[in-house]
């Protein structure tokens, strides 16, 4: 199956050797940066999330420069924070059989075929440093009575490989990214740029030199320069409006990279996650997740009926269908992510979902309950359940929850090789904002493990070994491609507010998220999909002409912030319709209604599709064009995916 | 931490100013419990048993005025970084709100917690009184002189008296009084939250005794004036 | 639970920069649904104000589930309102009447500066956490993780102090507007575990004495931090950190 890129630039670098030898292999021959020069290189991180502050920190501790950028007022507040469940690795405490190998086969497996074995197979091998490195920084992992660790099932896995710190897992390793990270802002050895969003990239001699920022507070725009820029900017998840990201969550950074020379890899790869709390109205802001490791205990179903709008109580047990038990008898409640979101959507497209809008299934602890009484599952659960109360009133110790998929995750993003290095020399791009290690599905408890595994482990190898192989020559701030870069940026800002139209961008946010979740969300089709292009495009054009922004560009506004993002996701949601439109099949979350076995379960074709899908920019007004990486796959032999 | 500038700088630290507080604090509430179980003799009506525990006191020499001295130091020290606690608050919020509430629970603000300088500038301005009026009051050259065991000391008895048959400096005393009280209520919590750093659980329970203290020494003070003016009205002035 | 729509009479903080004065503008904002969440009854506001041209109110907010510590307001004299164990982003209008007048204000404290309307400078405790807030482990120096047990007990109470989520609501709620409870959270949680021992003493010191240089007031035991901390963090933190300080000084 060995085949070439279609476009040079997407040489994936992977090192010889065998699978479990590769990084070794790498590492042992990478160019090393001679511990007085790194004090030389400045080093921009862009976010300060697991990738960006883990990275940050690792590389100040090095000797670099580094010059961290946020949008938040402090770099503790990274939408990683918000992460619940746990952190995946292959520590194999409970002696269950879990293994590096295992933990490589089942992301491999579980992102349906779509990522490369190399980068995860890495993954799996650094997982278990990941746990060292955080338990040493004080992270308050859970521990059984031994004063060990405990590890839980999480997402349907077989072993329990997950550790977890009570519902905030991710709350506790970015406190200890961002500890880390703040010890060496006190060194003196980190530039902490917190209120900072970068606008733009600037790229010198063909190679990422620096970045354009404004100035949240104050409006100013900055040049920075370095020799090389990590982007560590997060997910685009909030093309939607509405999902589970934080709202500060964007595509800017990445966008604009794409259009400065970055492949942009998979963008329609999108996680819906099963269980988050339903919308219920208009006016909400955001959604918020309830950790699937409430399936381990929960019983989704919803009533055999259709339309029947008894309360919950109300349904005799014969009358309900546990239709995720039902249909997949060995994994039953826990089927990954992207089938059980599915199941509930067609659930409620066919008329049996439950709650005011429909729009939900149940998802029942009664037997739960019952089992273990209300103890044990108050100290499982206690602050998710409080949580849902918090949101919605009903108290789920007495009313089933009422749960709805909601887009979680972006998998794809900025293509990387090996060294997560894009396709412009020198930008390396960390976290959930690269195409990632998760193919088209990503396992629970894996993305913080992922953007740890970049920060702590990965970069400092793969930038030293790129700073050591190339020379520097030094770039002024005041140089031309700066100036330019900066006058483009400026240029957006402008144009946005010259437009005064009267609609908020509020408002067309809200828009765009409504079209991509009817058309480019869980199930997709051909026809969607060109429909959704086209309205896209309709607003995208009337934006330009109709938008209001009130405020000035030198103060903090945030309707102008937003006002840029909102654009580059506009952008972006086309793409995305775009690359869905192009994958004609399905897999992972990506579901093409039109790809399916008869039992209704995604069908992928390998024979077409094994690859991944790196959208190249071809300047405003022309279509970006698809290049593609093909995936091999030496050790996991494709498989279709069962859950039965 | 051996050189002194470091014991120094961590004595005037946040950490530091509260222990200082606390410990001067609950020395100062350990001298007012002695204070008022001597005071307590004045509810005979017989003087003797009075200016017999004054006459023991006195009898200490200088012991006792070094005691007065160390206890004058004390109120000094307490009061100092009481109010440099104060000044660094007002600093550090310059701006105030426009309403400000409680949302309660395990909160232990109070009317109490927020004039621990009022109420404690009101007792520094009493003890200065209380103690020219007392300590340094009328002498035996004024005539207030009594026997015990055949020997002639000072009549406090009557100065006493003679004081808390005015009804206004009664006033004056009882209403101290409550102030104390009010510094108590807070302050004997506060110190034993700062220096006995305990379970949360024994919080609530702490809470009560400190209040059930102030209310006891308050109460047993200002019983003391009330008392004297009912019984020793229309005496001498 | 009803759905039937409210008005609400807000009195919101205004201030165009530090340098400016500010004032208390009155708002009227119809249309509120009981399920919004406070913020989103902002944005409704804001929606509303931008569509007449006028300017929007800036408020922090990112994460609106009460993890990340961005939203910052004083509800009705209460800091993130008047639920107990709440964040602003978390507190829902049905726990407000049709018609009922809110007034809401910034954090109050000379170490968080002003910044704009309802936004103001937290950095300083940034620098509190700089100061020693950490455990130095670099990267890869790490031992196997279960090579250290630690008591669970520890571990979760170390958690309990780990919880903090770094919002201020606790300096905004002091009366003297002291950052005791945050400062003494991360000296708990660190000292509670085998791993923070080595530089516990320097922690301790150094983050006090910051805490001193951001003028933050003293603490005063009023309480009140706990009970506007979102995480309903015990002030029984604090005294451990006054512990430990006692400790660093006597004991080195
Ligand atoms: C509710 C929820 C629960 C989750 N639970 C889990 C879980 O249990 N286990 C798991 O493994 N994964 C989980 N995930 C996924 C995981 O949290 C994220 O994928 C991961 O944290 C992303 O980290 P990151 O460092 O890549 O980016 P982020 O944490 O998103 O950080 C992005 C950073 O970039 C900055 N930034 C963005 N744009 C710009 C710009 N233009 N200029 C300057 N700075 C910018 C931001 O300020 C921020 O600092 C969860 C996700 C959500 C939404
Ligand atoms: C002489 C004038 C006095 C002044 C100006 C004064 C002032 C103060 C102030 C401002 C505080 C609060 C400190 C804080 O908030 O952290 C305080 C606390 C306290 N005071 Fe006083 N006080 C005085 C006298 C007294 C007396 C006479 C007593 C005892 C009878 C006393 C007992 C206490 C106690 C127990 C505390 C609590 C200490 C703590 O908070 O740890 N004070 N005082
Ligand atoms: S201690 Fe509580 S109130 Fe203070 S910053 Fe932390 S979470 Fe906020
Ligand atoms: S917005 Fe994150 S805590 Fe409120």
């Amino acid at each position: 199956m060995s085949q070439t890129p279609t476009h040079p630039k997407l040489d994936a670098k992977i090192p010889s050797g065998h699978i479990s030898e590769k990084w070794t292999n790498f590492k042992s021959t990478a160019k090393l940066v001679n511990p007085n020069n790194k004090r030389k290189h400045t080093i921009i991180v862009v976010g300060t999330g697991l990738a960006g502050g883990s990275a940050a920190a690792s590389l100040a501790e090095l000797g670099y420069n580094v010059k961290a950028f946020c949008i938040q007022d402090s770099g503790r507040r990274a939408h990683s924070i918000a992460a619940q469940g746990g952190i995946n690795a292959a520590k194999n405490y409970p002696n269950d059989g879990d293994s590096i190998w295992r933990l490589f086969y089942d992301t491999v497996k579980g992102g349906d075929y779509r990522a490369r074995e190399g980068n995860v197979y890495r993954l799996a091998q650094i997982s278990n440093n990941i746990i060292d490195q955080c338990v040493a920084q004080g992270v308050p992992f859970a521990r059984e009575y031994s004063g060990l660790l405990g590890n839980r099932s999480f997402g349907g896995a077989q072993v329990s490989r997950t550790f977890y710190a009570r519902g905030q897992t991710g709350q506790q390793l970015l406190l200890g990214a961002y500890q880390a990270m703040e010890k060496m802002v006190g060194a003196g050895k980190i530039q902490m740029y917190a209120r900072h969003e970068m606008l733009d990239l600037v790229v010198a001699d063909g190679k990422a030199r620096g970045i354009i920022v404004r100035d949240l507070v104050t409006g100013e725009i900055e040049r920075h320069a370095a020799d090389a820029v990590l982007l560590c900017t997060g997910g685009y998840g909030n093309v939607y409006y509405l999902s589970t990201n934080a709202k500060n969550s964007n595509v800017t950074a990445a966008w604009r990279c794409f259009k400065r020379g970055a492949f942009f890899a998979n963008p329609c790869f999108t996680q819906i996650h099963p269980t988050c709390i339903p919308v219920s109205g208009d006016y909400q802001s955001k959604l918020t997740l309830m950790s699937e490791s409430l399936r381990n205990d929960g019983r989704v179903w919803v009533p055999k009926t259709i339309g029947d709008k008894r309360s919950p109580e109300q349904i005799p047990e014969a009358e309900r269908d546990y239709y995720l038990e039902r249909k997949y008898p060995s994994f039953g409640n826990l089927v990954p992510r992207d089938v059980a979101s599915r199941n509930a959507k067609e659930q409620a497209d066919g008329g049996k979902g439950v709650g005011e809008t429909g729009m939900a299934v149940y998802l029942d602890f009664a037997d739960s309950i019952r089992r273990l009484g209300d103890h044990t599952i108050s100290e499982r659960y206690g602050n998710l359940f409080q949580m849902y109360e918090k949101i919605t009133g009903d108290d789920p110790y007495k009313v089933p929850m009422r749960i709805y998929p909601a887009v979680h995750y972006t998998m794809g993003g900025l293509w990387v090789d090996y060294h997560l290095m894009s396709t412009i020399p020198g930008l390396f791009v960390l976290g959930e904002a690269n195409f990632s290690d998760h193919g088209a599905n990503r396992l629970g408890a894996s993305a913080l493990m992922q953007g740890l595994a970049d920060g702590y482990f990965v970069i400092p190898y793969t930038l030293g070994n790129y700073i050591a192989n190339n020379t520097f020559p030094k770039v002024d701030e005041s140089s031309e491609p700066f100036a330019a870069t900066e006058a483009e940026a400026r240029g957006r800002i402008n144009q946005l507010l010259s437009v005064n139209g009267s609609r908020t961008v509020q408002d067309y946010h809200r828009s765009l998220g409504h079209i991509m979740w009817d058309y480019v969300g869980m199930g997709r089709t051909r026809d969607g999909l060109q429909h959704a292009i086209t309205e896209i495009g309709k607003m995208r054009e009337e934006y330009w002409q109709n938008l209001k922004i009130p405020g000035s560009p030198d103060t903090m506004n945030k309707s102008l912030e937003f006002a840029g993002r909102v654009a580059d996701f506009m952008e972006l949601g086309e793409l995305m319709a775009r690359d869905a439109l192009q994958r004609e099949e399905s897999c992972g979350g990506h579901f093409r209604e039109e790809y399916q076995t008869e039992e209704g379960e995604a069908k992928r074709d390998d024979e077409n599709f094994s690859f991944a899908a790196a959208w190249e920019y071809q300047g405003e007004g022309t279509l970006p064009t698809m290049n593609k990486e093909p995936l091999t796959f030496e050790y996991v032999a494709p498989s279709q995916r069962s859950y039965k | 931490m051996k050189e002194p500038n470091k014991l120094l700088s961590a004595l005037t630290s946040q950490v530091g100013r509260k222990l200082l507080t606390g410990i001067t604090g609950v020395l100062l509430v350990l001298f007012v419990i002695s204070h008022l179980s001597g005071n307590l003799a004045l509810l005979r009506s017989d003087p003797a048993p009075f200016n017999q525990y004054t006459q023991t006191l006195h009898s200490f020499g200088l012991l006792l005025i070094i005691v007065e001295v160390g206890l004058g130091l004390l109120i000094l020290l307490h009061a100092y970084v009481g109010i440099t606690i104060m000044q660094r608050k007002r600093a550090a919020r310059k701006q105030g709100y426009d309403v400000v509430a409680s949302k309660g629970g395990p909160s232990r603000q109070s009317l109490s917690s927020r004039t621990m300088a009022v109420t404690g500038i009101i007792l520094l301005l009493f003890l200065v009184i209380h103690i020219v009026q007392m300590r340094f009051g009328p002498s035996i050259s004024q005539g207030y002189s009594t026997m015990i065991n055949g020997q002639e000391v000072r009549d406090l008895h009557r100065l006493v008296v003679e004081v808390f048959s005015n009804i206004w400096w009664v006033a004056f005393y009882v209403g101290v009084m409550i102030m104390l009280g009010f510094h108590l209520r807070h302050g004997i919590w506060s110190a034993l939250q700062s220096l006995a750093a305990m379970k949360p659980r024994y919080s609530t329970a702490i809470y009560s005794v400190a209040f059930l203290l102030a209310v006891l020494l308050a109460v047993g003070f200002l019983i003391l004036p009330i008392w004297i003016y009912i019984n020793h009205r229309g005496a001498t002035v | 639970m009803s759905d039937t729509l409210m008005t609400i009479h807000l009195k919101v903080w205004r201030q165009d920069a530090p340098t400016q004065p500010g004032k208390f503008v009155q708002y009227t904002v119809p249309g509120v649904n009981p399920h919004m969440s406070f913020l989103e009854m902002f944005d409704l506001l804001n929606e509303q104000l931008s569509v007449k041209g006028d300017i929007p109110v800036e408020f922090d907010n990112d994460c609106r589930e009460g993890i990340c510590g961005s939203c910052s307001m004083v509800i009705n004299g209460m800091p993130h309102g008047p639920q107990r164990g709440t964040a602003a982003c978390q507190l829902h209008m049905r726990h407000f009447k049709d018609g009922d007048h809110i007034v809401v204000e910034p954090w109050r404290a000379a170490a968080f500066p002003m910044i704009r309307d309802l936004v103001v400078d937290r950095s300083s405790l940034d620098r509190i956490i700089a100061a020693g807030g950490y455990i130095s482990t670099n990267t890869g120096a790490a031992p196997d993780a279960n090579s250290l047990p630690v008591d669970k007990d520890d571990s979760d109470r170390a958690f309990d102090y780990a919880a903090c989520i770094g919002c201020g609501a606790c300096v905004a709620a002091c009366p003297n507007a002291s950052a005791s409870l945050f400062t003494a959270a991360k000296v708990g949680h660190l000292a509670l575990l085998p791993q923070g021992a080595p530089e516990r003493k320097r922690r301790v010191i150094n983050m006090v004495e910051q805490m001193e240089k951001e003028g933050f007031g003293d603490c005063s035991n009023h309480g009140e931090c706990e009970a506007a901390c979102p995480k309903e963090i015990s002030i029984s933190a604090i005294a451990m950190m006054r512990r430990e300080y006692v400790k660093a000084v006597v004991g080195s």
